[in-house]
């Protein structure tokens, strides 16, 4: 066996952030990969305890720009746990609605990049068109496309206007009915049935073992969502279903995704119905945090955001660890990348819906000769959706 | 609650200092026998490491790992606390849970925590720092 090393990153020009991926290679199988994080220090953890309370969910906003409403939701939950701090009813719909629409838009965005990686660039514009009226409506309720600012310890910051409900659930019903098309589209298509059903499997035994969450682990059969098993907000308080899959393969992670995203306009379109009636105050004034700890969860789009707070009483945390969902569901490449062909293995890598810019990555190799040679993991990854788009049609 | 009732008789005089929140409950458990106690919360009561979070403290260094059990929305949370600052260790978890790796290798980079057991005891986050990053977060803090 001759095992040749495939490194991916770590930076690259058409990367947001850096990773740095090593897949171990014998002729077009993957055979092992490595990992390596740490190309970016940020410093959350550190910074936040200089920081109050409130300031650090301004911080904590900017850890993702995807899901940049999930580690302040972790974080107030965390803050509130400390004290059992009940927050108003409206402030639990508000914050459901901010939370669900957050996860529409997330999934639309990884269903566009997935389609983009296997050639399918029609999905790919199609979910990012339908994510543009998501955008609106945050900007409609919140003031801004992202990073809405609209978490505090007991509510949230800015009430909905009861005035462009109506507006709002219009536009729900346009992305409800796409969302419909894009979900018979994906799981009809034979070409991408074929592409991708099979394709880096994470067993459930593995997802178990590696402490897999949110639609990594919900694919592979492993029953767990932060909203159904430890409810705040109004999780309690509305209907929906979770989504669970058998095979962990790429197929059922799109599935899962794709039905997340129709049940998540459910939820929004039932918190904005509840907003039209229920009235109220949207903050409870916390005046002091005891001394104690708290943890505080959320199931973002990606699965469950922890965040730990450790506090002395005063106003700002002597410990606050945060933990992503990305951090827990990229070492599941260990077992899923195992024995895939190359072509498979920028889906399989995306497929988790790492929190970083998986796009192209182009990387350069050195042949025998010392010539560069260049290996486009996009391109290969379109061959083969060409190659079974060509043998089913044939 | 049934599962920390059970979990409470089973480890009868190897876990102290009990905080019984709702939904979250914290103890201290000695390092020898935090194995014990990972594999049953793992294997036994069949709960998800979610990760650990490592604090230095006036009296030590501590280890506080989040077990979540998701059927019941709950979290188990054994706190090891180390009074050996200038050389940290205790057994590591990983031949239990493969999910441990990358915490633990994180503990070891921030605090100098050396996790006896671990299949690859290097930094994770200052690997390649240029700089030469020496565990960040140990600033000999006081409370």
């Amino acid at each position: 066996m001759s095992v040749n090393k495939i490194p991916v990153g770590p930076f690259h020009p058409l990367l947001e952030e850096a990773e740095y991926f090593e897949l171990k290679v014998d002729g077009e199988t993957v055979v092992d990969i490595d990992l390596e994080i740490g190309w970016m220090h940020r410093g959350h953890e550190f910074i936040s305890e200089s920081k109050t309370f409130t300031q650090s969910i301004f911080l904590v906003e900017r850890i993702c720009g995807i899901c940049s409403t999930s580690h302040p939701l972790a974080l107030v939950h965390a803050v509130e746990d400390i004290d059992n701090i009940e927050i108003p009813l409206r402030a639990r719909y508000i914050r459901t609605l901010i939370g669900e629409l957050e996860r529409i838009h997330s999934h639309l965005l990884w269903i566009g990049l997935a389609g983009h990686f296997i050639g399918y660039d029609t999905l790919w514009m199609w979910a990012w068109k339908y994510r543009e009226p998501i955008l609106q409506m945050f900007e409609m309720i919140t003031g801004n496309r992202n990073h809405y600012g609209m978490m505090r310890v007991g509510g949230v910051a800015r009430d909905v206007d009861p005035v462009i409900i109506p507006k709002l659930l219009e536009d729900l019903d346009i992305v409800d009915q796409k969302m419909v098309m894009i979900a018979g589209a994906a799981k009809d298509d034979p070409v991408l049935r074929s592409r991708l059903k099979n394709v880096g499997i994470l067993t459930h035994q593995a997802a178990v073992d590696l402490c897999a969450v949110g639609p990594t682990a919900r694919a592979s059969g492993i029953a767990i969502d932060v909203r159904k098993d430890d409810p705040t907000d109004a999780y309690d308080l509305v209907e929906f279903n979770m989504i669970v899959q058998k095979n962990g393969d790429v197929y059922d992670k799109l599935v899962v995704r794709v039905l997340e995203t129709l049940e998540s306009t459910k939820i929004v379109r039932q918190c904005l119905e509840k907003l039209k009636v229920v009235k109220g105050p949207i903050l409870n004034d916390v005046k002091e945090v005891s001394e104690g700890e708290g943890i505080g969860r959320y199931e973002a789009p990606r699965g469950e955001v922890f965040h730990y707070i450790r506090s002395d009483g005063t106003n700002r945390p002597i410990r606050h660890k945060v933990r992503a969902p990305s951090y827990v569901n990229i070492p599941t490449y260990v077992a899923s990348c195992k024995g895939i062909p190359v072509a498979d293995a920028l889906i399989t890598l995306a497929a988790v819906d790492p929190c970083y810019c998986c796009t192209e990555r182009t990387i350069q190799l050195i042949d025998a000769n010392r010539n560069p040679v260049a290996v486009d993991l996009l391109k290969l990854s379109r061959e083969k959706t060409e190659q079974v788009r060509r043998e089913i049609h044939d | 609650m049934q599962e920390i009732d059970q979990f409470k008789e089973r480890m009868d005089g190897k876990i102290s200092h009990l905080i019984d929140k709702k939904r979250r409950f914290y103890f201290n458990v000695e390092s020898e026998n935090l194995r014990e106690v990972a594999e049953y919360l793992f294997k036994n009561l069949g709960c998800r490491l979610s990760t650990a979070t490592a604090m230095e403290m006036m009296h030590g260094i501590e280890i506080l790992y989040h077990f979540s059990l998701d059927r019941a929305g709950q979290y188990f949370c054994p706190r090891v606390v180390i009074t050996d600052k200038e050389h940290p260790k205790v057994p590591s978890i990983t031949s239990i849970i493969g999910g441990a790796v990358w915490i633990e290798r994180e503990m070891f980079d921030l605090w100098g925590i050396e996790f006896d057991g671990h299949p690859r005891m290097e930094e994770l986050l200052t690997l390649h720092h240029p700089q030469g990053l020496k565990q960040p977060m140990r600033f000999g803090r006081t409370e």
